[in-house]
């Protein structure tokens, strides 16, 4: 492999890497979003008295 | 039931990310010019047509939120939510191109950014629905839903001037990959195949998430209605 094909290599996993960081960065962000949603709306479900 | 049709889905769209991936860096051959580089159009492409249909789902959801808010409460909340979703999972795709963009151009031009018509209007697009979620996210009050849905109509306006950008005017972007003349299309089946694989995974991910982002909002909305009605009660 010669210099050029090192580095092309090198950006085009780069740019897959980050496309996936941001993808599943964004998905775990809204999975938290939600579990903090959920245990919210359990602590103001009304108690059944 | 339910569950059980949202699991397979999930594990479908995975499959066919998987596969997508394998036809982009394997099986489709090296471009002649631009070489291994090349690939990176495979993941940029289909995030700038999501993040584009996304923000459309965003204007809808945002005009039907200003058609429905007098008469019916519940259809204009339920178009809020698919406006809100739209836009942020929008933003998630449109900030995939931002960044896959120039890491290609450094290798193909040599500089990470121009001032070029289609790399301004793009980035224009995503600081209007930045904006947006920054407005929801900070701004309080019964107005904000209607002062969002107006600003999700505007930021859409920019997605056809994105879109035609290099149609009228000369940039440095590369020529349109679809409808841009008789030169345009991709000629080689094998790069077609690993184009169309990407586009159809990648619109399976976001519709999984743009549905996951409207159910999150929903409950926010029932929750908050909730807590408010607690509130008159107390």
């Amino acid at each position: 492999m010669d210099q050029r094909a090192i580095l092309d290599h090198q950006f085009t996993v780069a740019a897959y890497a980050i496309t996936w960081a941001i993808q599943l960065g964004y998905v775990a962000w809204l999975a938290l979003k939600w579990r903090a949603q959920k245990r919210d709306a359990a602590r103001n479900r009304p108690t059944v008295r | 039931m339910k569950k059980l049709a949202i699991g397979i889905y999930a594990a479908i769209t995975v499959a066919l990310l998987g596969w997508a991936f394998y036809q982009a860096m394997y099986v489709a051959p090296e471009e002649q010019t631009m070489h291994e580089v090349q690939r990176i159009f495979y993941y940029h492409v289909p995030s700038a047509m999501v993040a584009f249909l996304f923000f459309a789902i965003s204007l809808a959801g945002s005009v039907a939120f200003l058609a429905f808010r007098r008469g019916r409460a519940e259809w204009a909340q339920a178009a809020d939510a698919w406006a809100l979703a739209g836009a942020e999972v929008g933003v998630v795709f449109c900030t995939v191109v931002l960044i896959t963009g120039p890491i290609w151009g450094r290798r193909a031009w040599g500089i990470w950014w121009t001032w070029d018509a289609r790399l301004t209007t793009t980035l224009v697009l995503w600081l209007i629905y930045v904006s947006y979620l920054l407005l929801r996210r900070f701004a309080a009050g019964p107005q904000v839903q209607t002062l969002a849905a107006v600003l999700g109509i505007f930021g859409a306006l920019d997605v056809p001037i994105v879109y035609m950008s290099n149609r009228w005017w000369r940039t440095q972007h590369p020529a349109p990959v679809f409808g841009g003349g008789p030169e345009s299309g991709i000629k080689d089946p094998a790069m077609l195949a690993a184009f169309g694989w990407n586009v159809v995974a990648w619109l399976a991910w976001g519709l999984l998430i743009l549905a996951l982002r409207y159910h999150v909002e929903r409950q926010h909305q029932k929750l908050a209605a909730q807590e408010a009605q607690d509130a008159l009660d107390a």
